[in-house]
């Protein structure tokens, strides 16, 4: 994928340009507000990364200033404060996804991959599939090899974000913040217990295990 | 002294009252003057007749009588009786050459000075000239009194309008030198002074009120920010200075990344304690109450109920909700969750192992009451002597030191009900703690 990075941090930039690179997507940088923007609305990028606090123009500024000139790719907003407020300000002017720093890159990278856009379906989704496992959205039920899973409302969620993103990471905060609307960090690892029921009940005598943990970073549900 | 706002008032009303003065002065002098002068020839002209009906009826002889005997009379008018000739026959009078009807002639008193007389000159058949006269001064020596009266009157309200615009302005600019004495002692750094308040409840002592009411917001953010930098210097200090050690040993036996994991994890730590820290302080900086919007604390705790019933199950222990319908209170949904969230965790942490919580959700039960929320495990409870300290940042019962947990959960509840206006209050149920948010009554 292709990537706009508008962070004036230096070191922050260059480590996040190398590793998102190693991570296989192609990075440009800019240094300075006037910069990304520029390149935000010039270039075609798959997301952009924009740090909030940069000298001279702003993120939310030049966040509002693309959205204003019809560019509609994701941008993933980058903050030094945490503010409760600041998360609200950033998605309404127009922000995909917000990161509080400091993060951990296995973080950044699960949004920046949740958000790419993938080439949109021919028709309008009514059934997500993994291999055999198949939500129906319509009917919201689920079914792995034609055999009927009965599931909490939650479990039904969180499977359903898994589902979306198969094949991409996703991290305990993201579905902590879809799934549960929790946007801080509870002491208990609930995510972990749900994701053990949920792994438990579609679950398969001999099929091998389709909800997999990735150490580090989150969970992916992708085709063994 | 002049620039005190309220002697200026006082002048500027004094000065009014004065022209007002003036004017009522003025207005009185020309309409009396006017009615006396009218009053004056009216009596004049009754005269005038009177001594034509005297002609009449007595014929000449009877006119130079009466005119004889008026002469006589003190008060009087004047008179004066001429033959068609010119020749004075009777009376004080004689001016030949005064024309017919009204005139101003100077004639002399009985004391030889001359004196303006106001004259009316008729004439009686037969070709006889009647003039009847009145002293023309007389109007002005009543305008004298008057004005005397109306000077008398203009002092007085000069004298009045400048004592009491002395005193008013004295009196004001007592109080607001003793507002501003408060301010200059908090400026110098005294915040503890406050304004003080006569009692008597006009616009100064309003502003009092509300300056101290402002001045004591103030101190609680300052009291706020000392806290959050001493929590930060407190709390923070002990596990950086941890991960620093860390640090340091990795550094010295080159170990494998096992160092830098338990370093990230140390590190995780106190973010997360800095995070919870910044939180506190933003929701006691109050800023969150526009956030507000009409919230059912069933919602929330249907919520956080699912997802932490799991993880209670898997230590044995169960975690339920018991509502009977929708409890309504105005609030900030998010920070509400939060403050449910660390309350459900404290009680299934102290409870331990099969511990049994119960979230109870209260509708308002009387009018001017709020909905409740009440958290109750069967865990040991917290001490009588320790139940107010629970609530300040980084307490943590000596029980629970080895279980994790950074102090802050209950701070945090604490200062989620407190921009809530809540009440948060602890009760013992034997065996057990109940904790019991109990909010206001919705506006």
């Amino acid at each position: 994928m292709k990537l706009l990075l508008v962070e004036d941090d230096r070191e922050t930039a260059a480590y996040l340009k190398r590793a998102l690179g190693e991570a296989g997507h192609v990075v440009d940088h800019a240094a300075s507000g006037r910069d990304g923007l520029m390149l935000a609305a010039g270039e075609p990028y798959d997301v952009i990364v924009l740090d909030r606090m940069l000298p001279g123009l702003d993120g939310l500024a030049i966040l509002r200033t693309i959205r204003a000139a019809k560019v509609k790719t994701p941008v993933l907003l980058l903050t030094a404060v945490g503010g409760i407020d600041d998360r609200v300000e950033g998605l309404e002017a127009g922000g995909d996804d917000y990161l509080v720093k400091p993060f951990a890159f296995a973080e950044l990278l699960a949004r920046v991959n949740a958000l790419a856009r993938r080439p949109p379906p021919r028709d309008i989704q009514t059934a997500l599939r993994v291999a055999d496992l198949e939500i129906d959205l319509l009917s919201r039920s689920v079914t792995r090899g034609g055999r009927r899973i009965d599931l909490q409302p939650r479990e039904y969620q969180l499977l359903e974000y898994l589902m979306r993103h198969a094949g991409r990471v996703v991290t305990r905060t993201m579905m902590l913040e879809s799934v549960w609307d929790f946007h801080f960090d509870p002491k208990t690892n609930i995510v972990e217990t749900h994701m053990s029921r949920l792994r438990a009940k579609i679950a398969r005598d001999g099929a091998p295990e389709l909800i997999h943990t990735v150490r580090g970073a989150g969970y992916c549900v992708r085709e063994p | 002294m002049f620039r005190s706002s309220t002697l200026r008032l006082a002048a500027l009303y004094t000065i009014a009252f004065a022209i007002a003065v003036v004017a009522l002065g003025a207005v009185t002098l020309l309409t009396t003057r006017a009615a006396l002068a009218r009053q004056f020839d009216k009596r004049i002209l009754f005269e005038a007749g009177a001594m034509a009906r005297e002609y009449r009826a007595e014929g000449l002889s009877g006119v130079v009588q009466a005119v004889r005997e008026r002469d006589r009379t003190p008060g009087a008018l004047d008179y004066g009786l001429l033959a068609p000739g010119g020749g004075a026959m009777a009376g004080r009078l004689s001016a030949p050459g005064a024309p017919l009807g009204w005139s101003v002639i100077a004639v002399d008193d009985h004391r030889g000075e001359p004196e303006r007389t106001r004259l009316y000159a008729s004439v009686l058949p037969g070709g006889y000239r009647l003039l009847i006269g009145d002293d023309a001064d007389r109007v002005e020596a009543l305008d004298g009194v008057l004005i005397r009266a109306f000077v008398l009157a203009f002092l007085g309200v000069l004298v009045l309008g400048v004592a009491g615009g002395y005193g008013l302005s004295r009196g004001v600019e007592r109080r607001i030198t003793s507002i501003n004495a408060t301010a200059e002692a908090i400026i110098d750094g005294d915040l503890s002074r406050r304004v003080p308040v006569r009692g008597g409840d006009d616009e100064l002592d309003r502003l009092a009120i509300t300056l101290n009411r402002m001045l004591d917001r103030i101190s609680g953010l300052m009291e706020n920010l000392r806290q959050v930098s001493q929590d930060v210097a407190h709390d923070l200090r002990t596990p950086l200075t941890r991960l620093r050690q860390r640090l340091e040993a990795s550094l010295a036996s080159p170990a494998g990344p096992e160092a830098v994991e338990g370093a990230l994890e140390d590190l995780d730590t106190i973010l997360g304690t800095f995070a919870a820290l910044l939180r506190i302080s933003q929701i006691e900086g109050g800023a969150r109450r526009a956030a507000f919007r009409a919230t059912d604390l069933v919602d929330i705790a249907r919520t956080v109920v699912d997802a932490f019933a799991p993880s209670a199950e898997d230590t044995g222990g169960s975690l339920s909700l018991e509502a009977t319908g929708p409890a309504m209170i105005d609030g900030d949904p998010e920070l509400l969750t939060q403050m449910l969230v660390n309350l459900v965790e404290n009680a299934l942490r102290h409870a331990g192992p099969a511990a049994t919580v119960r979230v109870k959700c209260l509708p308002p039960e009387r009018p001017r009451t709020g909905a409740q929320i009440l958290v109750v495990d069967n865990g040991p409870g917290v001490p009588a002597g320790e139940r107010a300290r629970v609530f300040d940042r980084f307490h943590r019962l000596e029980s629970s030191r080895s279980t994790p947990g950074n102090g802050l959960g209950l701070a945090l509840l604490a200062a989620v009900a407190r921009l809530h206006g809540a009440e948060v209050s602890l009760h013992d149920v034997n065996p057990g703690l109940e904790v019991r948010v109990a909010f206001p009554a919705r506006d």
